[in-house]
């Protein structure tokens, strides 16, 4: 019994922490739980939880402080409190590894609240996903004695290109992400940001875009019926404290989708005021169904 | 809208994200702790510390940045060293301190407020965490260790009883000497002692993240707003939380940072009351200090912490 207590459980502990750890890294279900920066922290502390279980296991001389009086473990020094701490670490996370999803459900969502605009998130220190070329002047004043270098393919460098408003334009247009149909390709995030920057606001402003998100009802300003929410969870860290944010979308009849399916938006930008809050409403031509992107998280 | 609606796969997300962020933190201290409790010496400690009282209370207040511990194993580790010597206030003070007053703290606490004035947030949970146990420290400095200690523990102490640097002694106690057997033999006493302290700690952080999932998933936030956003109450609201979660120092931003409703001040009172008094806490302290003394400790701590608190969330409203 004593070896059961003192190897074989903190052993097989260690190893199944271990098995969960690793096996979401490496199949990249991490993925809707943490943010990037936060993931590699879960492989190294995978591998050593396993050189742990291997010391416990393998090696018969590791025994546990917990035999002793003098030990401050207060959960350890019980065989009851031992087999207790093995199905508390056991049993919920073995659970939750099987049964949880990729994203959250609508109820949850709800709960939590959606943001329509970037004033209700906090700040970020990183800079939003898309971020627009530097002045032109502002380029040319840093470095007046020197020239603008040349572009690979041979096209104006934007110093110059952005010296007429046409070619302002076009460095502008330059800088937005494509999509394979030339739509300029965005996230939710990025309409949000936008709508809260005065230069962004003017860059989206009447393009044509393509983003994808999941269909929620919006049933607080959709007096005509004909809006809905084009929703994203957004994390800062870890799952617990994504938050669910969207932006508007305005369709000439009812998407063929049912509440929470992901969906993928093509439509004009526009930032009304509404509310006294300067919001992105994205006017719809097509709304088709399609499957979840590879990350259904935005960070 | 119901103010309660549980979903499990949502919880198992929820509860996984924060499993996965806070573990590796944990382990980190785990590991830390364990190494520390195999290859250094109590009368080190004993060794560093000045001659003067008040620079005692304050070096051991500073303690936790080199020799880093989670709550847990403060209240195991000063166990130890009291019986090796250590003056008494000065055990309270690195007890009280180690779990705030630590780089891996630091760490945890910068990271998992990224975004939201990490550095400013870090800083203020090191400093406040710090003048408490000082103040701690300070306060319980006259008191006899009669009416502190348990009697188990006073009978294992030398000879003089009292808290003050003059009565600090180190005992001629070769029982509670580390573990011999070379490298290898602390290597695993390394090994056994952070897996134990990693095995208890990780059992409160799972109950604590479960109950962060169920209201950060579960709960109508909206329904949260006026305690929220009343200065006082939600000061109050997250200490009462620490107190009741019991997670340990090393991952609690990591929950604290999941109540998004809440303001920075009330994510303070939590990261720096849950870490030196909480329902875990209470039991370890009551294996070494009388009840009186963990009663006194526990609303002396509430009272000072959220009067502090709730004071730096005026300011920083103001600001």
């Amino acid at each position: 019994m004593t070896a059961l207590f003192n190897r074989w459980l903190p052993g097989v502990t260690l190893l199944a922490w271990s098995a969960v750890l690793l096996s979401f890294y490496l199949t990249g279900r991490i993925a809707s739980f943490l943010h990037p920066a936060f993931r590699g922290y879960v492989l190294v502390a995978g591998l050593l939880m396993l050189a742990m279980a291997a010391c416990f296991l393998l090696l018969p001389g590791v025994a546990s402080c917990c035999d002793d009086e003098r030990c401050g473990h207060p959960l350890g020094r019980r065989k009851s409190g031992r087999i207790l701490t093995f199905l508390i670490l056991i049993l919920p996370v073995a659970t939750a590894a099987m049964v949880s999803p990729k994203n959250f459900g609508a109820a949850t969502i709800l709960n939590r609240g959606i943001v329509t605009d970037a004033s209700g998130l906090i700040s970020r220190t990183n800079a939003p996903r898309i971020m627009p070329p530097q002045p032109a002047a502002q380029t040319t004043t840093d470095n007046p004695a020197e020239p603008p270098l040349p572009t690979k393919d041979g096209s104006q460098p934007v110093a110059q290109a952005a010296a007429s408003p046409a070619a302002s334009q076009n460095a502008i247009d330059d800088y937005l992400p494509k999509a394979k149909d030339g739509n300029v390709e965005v996230q939710v995030i990025d309409l949000l940001y936008a709508a809260q920057d005065t230069s962004m606001r003017a860059d989206f402003d009447g393009k044509t875009v393509e983003t994808i998100g999941q269909l929620m009802p919006d049933d607080a300003n959709n007096a005509g019926g004909n809006r809905f929410k084009l929703m994203r969870m957004f994390m800062y860290c870890c799952a617990a404290d994504a938050k669910p944010i969207a932006a508007l979308v305005e369709a000439p009849q009812k998407p063929n989708a049912p509440e929470m399916a992901w969906v993928r938006v093509i439509g004009k930008v526009t930032f009304p005021i509404e509310g006294g809050r300067t919001i992105p409403i994205l006017n719809a031509v097509s709304v088709t169904q399609t499957d979840p992107p590879e990350e259904t998280m935005l960070y | 809208m119901s103010w309660f609606s549980f979903h499990f796969p949502d919880f198992a997300l929820s509860f996984l994200g924060i499993i996965f962020e806070g573990i590796p933190f944990l382990l980190l201290g785990s590991l830390v702790s364990g190494a520390v409790e195999a290859f250094v010496p109590g009368e080190v400690l004993t060794r560093w510390l000045p001659k003067n009282y008040a620079a005692a209370i304050v070096v051991s207040a500073l303690l936790g940045l080199v020799i880093p511990m989670c709550e847990c194993g403060s209240v195991v580790v000063i166990r130890r060293l009291i019986r090796k010597g250590l003056p008494l206030s000065c055990a309270i003070t690195y007890m009280m301190a180690a779990p705030i007053v630590s780089p891996v703290v630091a760490l945890s606490t910068y990271a998992a407020f990224r975004g939201q004035n990490p550095l400013e947030i870090t800083l203020l949970r090191l400093v406040l965490g710090f003048l408490i146990a000082v103040g701690v420290g300070m306060a319980v400095r006259d008191i006899p260790a009669e009416r502190l200690l348990q009697p188990a523990m006073l009978d294992s102490l030398p000879g003089r009883r009292r808290t003050g640097l003059s009565m600090a002694a180190v005992p001629d106690d070769a029982a509670l000497d580390l573990a011999d057997g070379g490298v290898r033999g602390k290597l695993f006493r390394a090994v056994q002692s952070a897996t134990s302290d990693f095995l208890d700690v990780t059992f409160f952080f799972v109950v604590g993240a479960a109950i962060a999932s169920t209201f950060n998933t579960a709960v109508n936030q909206s329904l949260l707003v006026p305690i929220a956003t009343n200065p006082t109450l939600s000061v109050m609201a997250m200490m009462v939380l620490a107190f009741a979660l019991a997670i340990c120092s090393s991952t609690d931003a990591f929950i604290a940072v999941s109540f998004r409703m809440f303001p920075p001040a009330a994510k303070l009172a939590f990261l720096v009351f849950g870490p030196v008094f909480d329902t875990k806490l209470c039991f370890l302290y009551g294996a070494v200090f009388r009840r009186w003394f963990v009663m006194s400790l526990g609303i002396g701590l509430f009272i000072v912490i959220a009067l502090i608190c709730n004071h730096l969330g005026l300011i920083l409203n103001n600001t």
